[in-house]
């Protein structure tokens, strides 16, 4: 589910879609997801935005509608500096997210059990600080992967 | 032991999929823990006004904008603090006091 070759460490953008479309575009290379779901993403976060205020600090979880996935993914990317979105639920306020946890979800019945998972992580703040500070994307992987089941 | 008392959730995110699936699950686990059974459906925001006119839900609980008249007087409230963990508390006991105030 989660992949290394989609981890990103230390993303340099200048504002949230240049994020989206970066690891958008690594999904598709990956083949989890099809050549449409760069611009679902970034369409439905502009409609719905998906910023949160963890405990530990501004996240997002960035996710579209299963007909531009291919198989069930998760990437995260390490924002070298924070980018402005829009938080859930309440567009006018805008968050800061340092990470983004991309979701690539084809049926969520199916994969309840690693959204509850998901749902933890948002929560954990140790976990999410770890990330952020992570050197490598073995260490990422390492520090995330265990908690996913 | 008396009989479990039954209430419907009905859960309301952006695309109705992936957030709003995250909600009931978790409210499932809150309100069984509290001793009641638990239905939890999904909808995204244009599809909860046909979901409201279909069947009674004791709450709603939303983490995109909604309409007000969507709800049809239908309880609600709002549910970002559950997918952060940091209003859980708040929310349960916000519930709590929605269902007792219905006889639930």
């Amino acid at each position: 589910m989660l992949r290394k070759e989609l981890i990103k460490l230390d993303a340099d953008v200048e504002n949230s879609e240049e994020a989206l479309r970066m690891m958008a575009e690594m999904f598709v290379q990956e083949g989890a997801a099809k050549p449409s779901y760069p611009d679902a993403i970034i369409a439905r976060e502009a409609q719905y935005p998906t910023a949160l205020p963890a405990e530990a600090f501004d996240i997002a979880i960035p996710h579209t509608f299963a007909e531009h996935v291919n198989e069930p993914a998760m990437g995260i990317c390490v924002l070298k500096n924070p980018v402005e979105f829009k938080q859930m639920g309440s567009p006018e306020i805008t968050l800061h997210p340092q990470l983004l946890f991309m979701l690539a979800i084809t049926d969520p019945k199916d994969q309840i059990t690693l959204l509850r998972k998901i749902m933890k992580l948002i929560q954990n703040a140790d976990a999410l600080k770890q990330i952020k500070e992570a050197d490598s994307v073995d260490e990422i992987y390492s520090i995330v992967n265990p908690l996913l089941f | 032991m008396g009989k479990r008392k039954a209430i419907k959730l009905l859960t309301v995110c952006g695309s109705g999929i992936v957030t709003s699936s995250m909600l009931a699950n978790k409210l499932t686990d809150m309100f069984e823990e509290e001793g009641y059974e638990v239905t939890a459906m999904e909808a995204n925001p244009s599809e909860l006004a046909t979901y409201i006119a279909r069947e009674k839900y004791d709450l709603v609980a939303y983490a995109s904008p909604i309409n007000e008249e969507d709800l049809a007087g239908t309880p609600a409230l709002p549910a970002i603090g559950l997918i952060t963990g940091l209003g859980d508390e708040e929310f349960l006991e916000q519930a709590l006091e929605i269902f007792k105030a219905a006889g639930k």
